[in-house]
C-alpha cells in the first residue's frame, strides 16, 4: 500500500491550483453564472495549451497518456475553485466514453482533435419523465432506418449541450423502459436537423438543457459500443464519471474546510477566536473527518478503476458518501462563519449551491445505495 | 391538562380562515417571509388585517388593542404561517418592538406608537449585530452620547434586514463609554427616524435573493424622548424581550405548507409508471417530516403556554427555536431527496416543480441556524438556564 501521489501527480497538482487560482475567481465564477456561455474560450485554450484536455487520452491520439488518478487530481483542483465551462462535460463524460467504447475508427476521429481542444462533447442521458435518477429508464426511441438511425425523444439536465460539438445520446432501440437490455449509445452531432435545446434555469448557473429530438438522424457508424447492448458501456464510462464528480466535490469540500477553519482562527467574539470555542472545534474536526473518508475511498475508486477492476460497489458507496459528505460539509462551513457568509458575494454560496448539483449529478446517493443493496445480494 | 382551544379561539381562528383565503396571496406571502420588501400589497393587507380586527388582539384597550389571551397571536401567526409560510407583514414592530415598548418605553412612546402598530402602519428594523459584534452582541461599539436633549450616534450596524422599508430603526448603541464596566451593562435602546439625516443604508444581498443592509450612523441627532426605558438597561430589555420574541417568530406551522407541497409533489409524480407515494423510502422520510412537525409544534404549544398564563420563559423558546430552524434543514433535504434533480430549478425555468420553491427554501436554509441567535449559543443557554451547567466563555 502506499497513499502517496508519484511526484508527476504532485507537479500536475501544484500546476494546476497555480493556474486555477490566477485565472478563476470566484468573481469570474459569478460572473460565468450569469454569462450564457458559462465560460471563456481563452480560457479553455490556455487549459489545452497546458495539456489538459489530453491528460487521460492515449499518446497514440495526441493525448498525454495519463491515468484516472491524474485526472482525479485535475478535478479536485477545478473543484476547488469550482471551474465553469465544459471540462467535466467533454473529458470525463465524452473522452471517456469513447476511450471506453474501443472504437478505433471514433476514437481517431475524436480524440485527437479533443486533445487539441478543438472539440466539446457531452453526454444526454436522464429524461423529463422519469423523475428519479436510474441509467436505464431510457424512453428516447432509435429506430433504424435504412443504414441509418432516427433519435425521437426528449433529455434532460443534459450540461453543456450549447457549446457541444456532439452530444452522446442513450437510446432505446429494444424493449421499454427500465429494462437494462435494449440501450445503445449514439454519437450526435450538435448541428443536427431536429436538434433542439432549452436552458434550464438552475440554482447554480451552471449550464443545463432539456434537449429535444424529433426525428435526429444518425448514421449506422455514429453508434458507440454494440447495438442493444450499450447498458455494459454506459456503467463502465458512468464509473469513471462517477469518481471524477466526486473528486470534484472533494476539492470544493477540502476549500471549504480551510476558509471554515481559517474563519474560526481569525474571527473573535467574546475576546477570543470563536475556534477557541468547542462547538466549533467540533464542527471543524466533522468537516474533516467527513472529508479524510471521502478522500481515501475516491482514491481507492480511481486507483480499482484504472487497474480495470469494475469496483462496482465502490463507486456507488463513493458517490453516495461523497454526495453527503460534500452536503454536511457545507452547511458546518457556513453554520461556522455566520450571517457573512449568507451573503452572495461570499464565497460559500457557490460551493453550497454546487454540492446540490453534484449530489444530483450522474446518480443521487438514494440511487447509488440501490447499487449497493444489489451489490449486497439483497 | 386541556390541549384544546376555546370555543371563541375557534370562532376567531374560523373568521381569520375565511378573511385569509380571500385576501391573502402567495406573492404577499413572499414579500415578508423572503424579505424581498413588503411592497404596496403587503402594506394593504397589514391594514386590512387591522382594519378587520386580527391584530392587537392581546394588547392594552387603551392603546387599541382587545386585551384578550395571547393564544389569539398564536392562532393568528398559525394560519398566517399554514399559507406559504405567512407572517405579520410588519412583524418586526407588531411581534418584537412594539411588547418591549409596552413593556418599557414611556407613556409618550406608548401612545406615540402603539396604536400604529397594531394598526398595521409602521414597521421597524432591528439595529443589534454590528461588524464586530454578532453572537457576543454585549461587545457592540456604536456609541451614543448624550448632548442637551439629544443624543449624538455613530458607528456602524450590520444585517439589519428590514430597513429600507420600514420607518423607523430600533437602534442598541453604548451609552455608557466608562473603562472597566461591564460590557452589558452601558447599552440602550432607541428608536430612531429611519430618514434622519446622517443615517446611510446600504444594500447586501443574501445568498436567496434577499435584501439585508448596512446601516452607518454619521452624528445623528436622536431626541432624548425617543431612548426606551432607563439609560444603559437596553441589553436587559433586549434579553428579557428574546424568549417571546422566539415565541413569536419560529411558528412550525409556517413548514406545513412546505410538508404538504412535498406530499402532493409524492402523489402526484409518477416514475416508471408509479406514484412517488408508493415508494416506501418517500413514505419513510414524509412521514419523518410529519412526525417532527408533530413534535415542534407541542414544543412551541408548551412555551407558548407559559407566555399565555404569564409564567417564566427560560430555555423552553431557545428549544422550540432549535428545533423548528434544524427542522427545516432536515425537511428541505427530504425534499431534494424527494424531487431530484428537478429540485435544482429555479422558478423562471423550464419544467420547474413546486414554483421552485424547493431551491429557494434550500438557499435559504442556511440562515435558519445563524440568525436570531445561532444554534451554538442557543445550545449553551439550553445547557446553562435548563440545566445548570457552568459557563465556559
Ligand atoms: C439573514 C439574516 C438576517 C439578519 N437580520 C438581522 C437584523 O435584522 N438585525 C440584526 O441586528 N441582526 C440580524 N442578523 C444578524 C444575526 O443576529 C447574527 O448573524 C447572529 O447573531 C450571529 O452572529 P454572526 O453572524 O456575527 O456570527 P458569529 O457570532 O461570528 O459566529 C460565528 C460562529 O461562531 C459560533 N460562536 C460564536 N461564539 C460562540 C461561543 N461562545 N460558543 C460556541 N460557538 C460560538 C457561532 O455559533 C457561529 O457558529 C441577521 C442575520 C442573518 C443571517
Amino acid at each position: 500500500m502506499d497513499f502517496h501521489f508519484t511526484e508527476e501527480q504532485r507537479i500536475l497538482r501544484k500546476t494546476a491550483r497555480d493556474f486555477l487560482e490566477a485565472n478563476c475567481s470566484a468573481s469570474f465564477v459569478l460572473e460565468m453564472e450569469k454569462d450564457e456561455k458559462g465560460y471563456k474560450e481563452d480560457l479553455w485554450l490556455k487549459m489545452s495549451e497546458l495539456g489538459w484536455m489530453g491528460l487521460i487520452i492515449p499518446e497514440e491520439y495526441d493525448g498525454v497518456g495519463g491515468n484516472l488518478l491524474d485526472l482525479v487530481v485535475m478535478f479536485e483542483e477545478m473543484g476547488r475553485v469550482c471551474l465553469p465551462g465544459p471540462f467535466f462535460s467533454t473529458i470525463a463524460l465524452g473522452a471517456l466514453s469513447i476511450m471506453e467504447s474501443a472504437d478505433d475508427g471514433l476514437k481517431s476521429e475524436f480524440l485527437p482533435a479533443i486533445s487539441r481542444g478543438e472539440l466539446k462533447l457531452t453526454m444526454a442521458h436522464e429524461e423529463p419523465d422519469f423523475t428519479r435518477y436510474d441509467p436505464y429508464s431510457v424512453g428516447l426511441k432509435a429506430i433504424k432506418k435504412g443504414d441509418a438511425f432516427l433519435l425521437s425523444g426528449t433529455k434532460m439536465f443534459v450540461p453543456d449541450a450549447h457549446v457541444a460539438d456532439s452530444i452522446i445520446c442513450v437510446a432505446r432501440t429494444d424493449g421499454q423502459p427500465p429494462a437494462r437490455y435494449g440501450l445503445s449509445l449514439f454519437i450526435v452531432d450538435a448541428g443536427s436537423k431536429g436538434l433542439n435545446l432549452r436552458p434550464l434555469k438552475t440554482m447554480a448557473g451552471d449550464k443545463q438543457f432539456e434537449v429535444s429530438f424529433n426525428d435526429v438522424r444518425v448514421s449506422k457508424g455514429a453508434l458507440l459500443g454494440r447495438l442493444d447492448r450499450g447498458s455494459d458501456l454506459l456503467d463502465s464510462i458512468l464509473r469513471k464519471a462517477v469518481v471524477c464528480k466526486c473528486a470534484e466535490m472533494l476539492g470544493g469540500a477540502q476549500k471549504v474546510l480551510e476558509m471554515a477553519s481559517g474563519y474560526a482562527k481569525e474571527r473573535e467574539q467574546f475576546g477570543k477566536p470563536i475556534g477557541s470555542f468547542q462547538a466549533v472545534q467540533h464542527h471543524c474536526a466533522n468537516m474533516l473527518i467527513d472529508i479524510e473518508g471521502s478522500r481515501y475511498l475516491i482514491y481507492k475508486v480511481a486507483w480499482l478503476l484504472s487497474q480495470g477492476i469494475p469496483a462496482v460497489m465502490e463507486t456507488a458507496a463513493c458517490k453516495s458518501w461523497v454526495s453527503e459528505a460534500f452536503k454536511k460539509v457545507v452547511s458546518l462551513g457556513h453554520q461556522v462563519q455566520g450571517a457573512t457568509a449568507y451573503m452572495i458575494e461570499h464565497d460559500m454560496p457557490l460551493y453550497s449551491r454546487r454540492a446540490r448539483i453534484a449530489e444530483m449529478s450522474l446518480g443521487d446517493g438514494r440511487y447509488h445505495r440501490t447499487v449497493v443493496a444489489s451489490q449486497l445480494g439483497l | 391538562m386541556d390541549f384544546g382551544y376555546s370555543r371563541e379561539e375557534e370562532e376567531y381562528r374560523e373568521r381569520l380562515c375565511r378573511f385569509l383565503d380571500e385576501n391573502l396571496t402567495e406573492e404577499i406571502a413572499r414579500q415578508n417571509w423572503e424579505d424581498r420588501g413588503v411592497g404596496s400589497e403587503g402594506r394593504e393587507f397589514s391594514r386590512k388585517l387591522a382594519a378587520y380586527g386580527f391584530l392587537g388582539m392581546s394588547w392594552p384597550k387603551e392603546y387599541g388593542g382587545k386585551g384578550l389571551s395571547p393564544t389569539y397571536e398564536f392562532i393568528l401567526l398559525d394560519e398566517l404561517g399554514k399559507r406559504w409560510g405567512c407572517h405579520v407583514p410588519l412583524d418586526v414592530g407588531y411581534t418584537m418592538v412594539g411588547p418591549t415598548i409596552l413593556r418599557r418605553g414611556s407613556e409618550a412612546l406608548k401612545s406615540e406608537f402603539l396604536p400604529r402598530i397594531i394598526e398595521g402602519e409602521i414597521e421597524f428594523c432591528l439595529g443589534y449585530t454590528e461588524p464586530n459584534s454578532g453572537s457576543d452582541l454585549a461587545s457592540m461599539q456604536m456609541k451614543a452620547v448624550e448632548e442637551g436633549d439629544y443624543f449624538i450616534v455613530n458607528g456602524q450596524k450590520t444585517f439589519n434586514t428590514e430597513c429600507h422599508y420600514s420607518e423607523y430603526h430600533w437602534l442598541a448603541a453604548r451609552t455608557d463609554q466608562s473603562r472597566g464596566a461591564p460590557k452589558y451593562k452601558g447599552i440602550s435602546l432607541f428608536i430612531v427616524d429611519m430618514d434622519s439625516p446622517g443615517i446611510t443604508i446600504r444594500p447586501l444581498w443574501t445568498m436567496s435573493g434577499e435584501r439585508t443592509n448596512e446601516v452607518y450612523y454619521d452624528n445623528v441627532k436622536v431626541p432624548r424622548h425617543r431612548m426606551v426605558g432607563e439609560k444603559n438597561m437596553g441589553f436587559y430589555y433586549m434579553m428579557e424581550a428574546i424568549g417571546s420574541e422566539r415565541n413569536q417568530v419560529f411558528i412550525p406551522m409556517r413548514l406545513y405548507s412546505l410538508l404538504q407541497e412535498l406530499v402532493q409533489y409524492a402523489r402526484d409524480t409518477h416514475h416508471n409508471g408509479r406514484p412517488l407515494a408508493e415508494d416506501p423510502l418517500v413514505r419513510d422520510r414524509l412521514a419523518q417530516a410529519a412526525i417532527e412537525l408533530e413534535v415542534a409544534r407541542v414544543l412551541a404549544d408548551h412555551s407558548r403556554w407559559l407566555e399565555s398564563n404569564h409564567m417564566p420563559l427560560s430555555y423552553e423558546p431557545e428549544i422550540t427555536k432549535i428545533f423548528t430552524s434544524e427542522m427545516e434543514q432536515r425537511l428541505v433535504d427530504t425534499g431534494m431527496q424527494l424531487l431530484g434533480a428537478f429540485g435544482l430549478l429555479m422558478e423562471d425555468s423550464p419544467r420547474v416543480p413546486m414554483r421552485g420553491r424547493l431551491a429557494w427554501y434550500y438557499l435559504h436554509s442556511f440562515m435558519t441556524t445563524i440568525g436570531a441567535g445561532t444554534s451554538e449559543i442557543g445550545r449553551s443557554v439550553i445547557a446553562q438556564r435548563g440545566l445548570g451547567l457552568p459557563r465556559s466563555y
